[in-house]
């Protein structure tokens, strides 16, 4: 039997995987660690501040044991910063995901450098993009998954009224659907059509999945057979051998 | 496109008109005439599953004028004629392509295939990249707003949208169905996600 | 004037609606039957046109004839191509069915009793399965437990979604008598509510014994 879920990870499996994303907790009370299948949790010793996935965290805020501090890229003037760049400045792209983590270099000052060699290292869940240490204006791969948590459970944490926030994200949302739904129209010109998708959140990609492949399936077929005498024509006149070739290769 | 796709052999399932190119004795069926003789130049509307073999075969003819020519000449269907391109390049939104056929797109793909036609190509890509923005739409608002709970799996022919919109997506062809189906099963598991995080 | 093709055409619509439809709707038998035989007689068109040629046809000399043939023969492999889509679209949705837990037999007889107003009746004659399906789906059903008993552990025909709880509350729709949990037997009977762990009873939900609350 065919796997009856669509390619990609659902929305609720991805809201699942946001929950191993880390925050940043205040205790209230003190916890040993736990040894977790991940790892072990740090001990938890009020007022100090702590790393915790989000499912925990928020488990611990709903017996009111910790206080979760929202991460800075969810701050009102952080997201208004982001609304305007999504709209005013740059209204074509979505705004680009955080940077890599990075200090600064030993021996050159002045110089940052990659805090880790491999990509491993600092994927998610452990680039700080949902901790107090995330950086302000990028919203994270798992922005609204982590966002609308918080908002849930933990209004109370915010440092301004909920449906601030609240409504700020809603701005956010739809002008990035809308967005996402005419970024499709990037694929008319034959040929050169491409849409790109940096910046764009787990959650978004989740929901535009089927949809976006599905334009993007479109139009290949409606070129096929175009782009098939091209080759054709390309191939009997001696053809330029460069990288058309490694298209072939991959199958493509 | 599988042997076994339903929507493939759907549209091969379209009539294309033909030109036979022989007079055919035992063909007169296929123009209303059984027992007939089907004569050089009937003009008939053939199944593509039907008009491309025929018009691809090799006769073998060996008569002097015979050699080359193929059983049958086809035409371009109506659906994808002169007028409606022209309506199409107008107002991509304007247009039922459902009207023109069910199987619009997988249908011009296959005459494509079978000829050179450039411009088609071109009007159709413009077309169909058009009217999914719109799709996606009338998706997002069908999905995401209103109460969607129960049987909202079942759609099938009734794409469950009201109002405005309704006649634009009566119009989809099977392409597009598909595309607002996807569309509106994303808005929809967003939209339950979103009512189940304050349940947690 | 109805052509060779038509009603095989018809069969894929038939396959068509079954993709879309929740349940499996009657096996087409008779149209079955007359596409099939529809093949027959093209086949013996066939072999009546070859015949005088003793096995020596030289479709040059004669395309009228060679053109014949050919409509003949495409007819048949559409036919066939219609067939085989109309009974493999059945299949799959009879395998998918299976996976879900849902009583393939049963229900196609309660589907086909429920329209002579005799609720249940399972006489075999008023399925919606054709008899070589009723087979097939007995057979796979087998097939699939054989598969899933080799793990205790896992159900691999469990729920996809991610659990949010272990435990969940639950109501009892229909009587669905003891079961046995790692906490002991529970006695489901109708209307009744349990807090209960979510892989004991997913089964169940599925089938429509319990609902699932909150």
């Amino acid at each position: 039997m065919a796997h009856p879920l669509p390619p990609g990870l659902t929305q609720a499996e991805v809201a699942f995987v946001a929950e191993m994303e880390l925050v940043t907790i205040i205790p209230r009370q003190r916890l040993e660690s736990i040894d977790l299948l991940s790892g072990k949790t740090p001990v938890l010793r009020p007022p100090h501040r702590a790393e915790l996935p989000l499912w925990l965290a928020l488990l611990l805020k709903k017996q009111r044991r910790a206080n979760i501090v929202p991460p800075p890229w969810l701050h009102p003037a952080s997201l208004t910063e982001i609304i305007l760049r999504e709209t005013k400045e740059n209204p074509e792209a979505f705004s680009p995901p955080p940077p890599p983590p990075s200090r600064a270099h030993p021996r050159e000052p002045g110089r940052a450098r990659r805090l880790a060699e491999s990509d491993a290292d600092i994927s998610p869940p452990f680039q700080p993009s949902c901790t107090a240490a995330a950086p302000a204006g990028y919203l994270p791969y798992h922005w609204l998954e982590v966002a609308e948590a918080l908002l849930a459970h933990a209004g109370d944490d915010m440092p301004v009224p909920a449906g601030e926030v609240r409504s700020l994200l809603r701005d956010l949302v739809e002008v990035r659907a809308a967005k996402m739904r005419s970024s499709t129209s990037q694929l008319e010109g034959f040929g050169g059509g491409l849409m790109s998708l940096r910046g764009v959140g787990a959650m978004e990609l989740a929901e535009s999945r089927g949809f976006v492949l599905g334009v993007v399936d479109g139009v290949r077929k409606i070129g096929a057979s175009a782009e098939a005498t091209r080759r054709e024509e390309e191939e009997a006149g001696g053809g330029r051998h460069d990288d058309d070739e490694s298209d072939d290769d991959m199958g493509i | 496109m599988s042997y076994y796709d339903v929507d493939s052999i759907l549209t091969d399932a379209e009539k294309i008109p033909c030109t036979f190119q022989f007079d055919i004795p035992d063909l007169g069926y296929l123009e209303n005439n059984p027992g007939q003789t089907l004569k050089t130049g009937a003009r008939v509307g053939l199944p593509l599953w039907l008009a491309e073999m025929l018009a691809i075969a090799n006769t073998g003819g060996i008569g002097p004028d015979d050699q080359g020519k193929s059983f049958v000449a086809f035409d371009l269907p109506p659906a994808l004629g002169n007028d409606v391109m022209q309506a199409l390049k107008a107002d991509p939104r304007a247009i039922p392509i459902r009207d023109q056929s069910a199987h619009f797109y997988s249908l011009a793909t296959h005459m494509m295939d079978l000829s050179d036609e450039p411009e088609l190509g071109t009007v159709l890509r413009k077309t169909f990249v058009t009217r999914a923005g719109e799709i996606a739409l009338h998706a997002r608002k069908a999905g995401g707003g209103g109460s969607s709970k129960g049987g909202a799996s079942e759609e099938g022919s009734n794409l469950g949208v009201g109002g405005a919109g309704e006649e634009f997506l009566r119009g989809l062809d099977e392409w597009e169905r598909k595309l607002f189906r996807k569309a509106h099963d994303g808005a929809r598991a967003g939209k339950e996600w979103m009512e189940g995080v304050k349940k947690f | 004037m109805p052509m060779y093709g038509d009603l095989g055409n018809k069969l894929v619509q038939h396959a068509k609606r079954t993709q879309i439809l929740p349940h499996l709707p009657p096996y087409q038998t008779e149209l079955v039957r007359t596409v099939t035989r529809e093949v027959r007689d093209l086949h013996r068109d066939v072999d009546s046109l070859l015949e005088p040629f003793q096995g020596s046809f030289d479709p040059a000399a004669d395309p009228a004839s060679a053109c014949t043939l050919l409509v003949n023969h495409l007819s048949m492999r559409r036919n066939k191509r219609c067939l085989l889509a109309y009974h493999r679209t059945r299949t799959e949705k009879l395998e998918v069915l299976v996976w879900n837990g849902s009583d393939v037999l049963d229900l196609s007889a309660q589907q086909a009793g429920g329209a002579n107003g005799v609720p249940g009746a399972n006489d075999g004659g008023t399925s919606s399965l054709s008899p070589q399906e009723e087979d097939y789906v007995r057979q796979y059903g087998d097939l699939l437990a054989a598969y899933k008993g080799q793990w205790t552990d896992v159900d691999l025909t469990g729920s996809l979604e991610p659990a949010r709880d272990l435990f969940i509350d639950v109501r009892v729709l229909k009587d669905a008598g003891e079961i046995q949990t790692e906490y002991g037997a529970i006695n489901l009977t109708k209307n009744s509510q349990f807090y209960v762990r979510q892989g004991d009873v997913e089964r169940l939900i599925a089938q429509g014994y319990l609902q699932k609350l909150g």
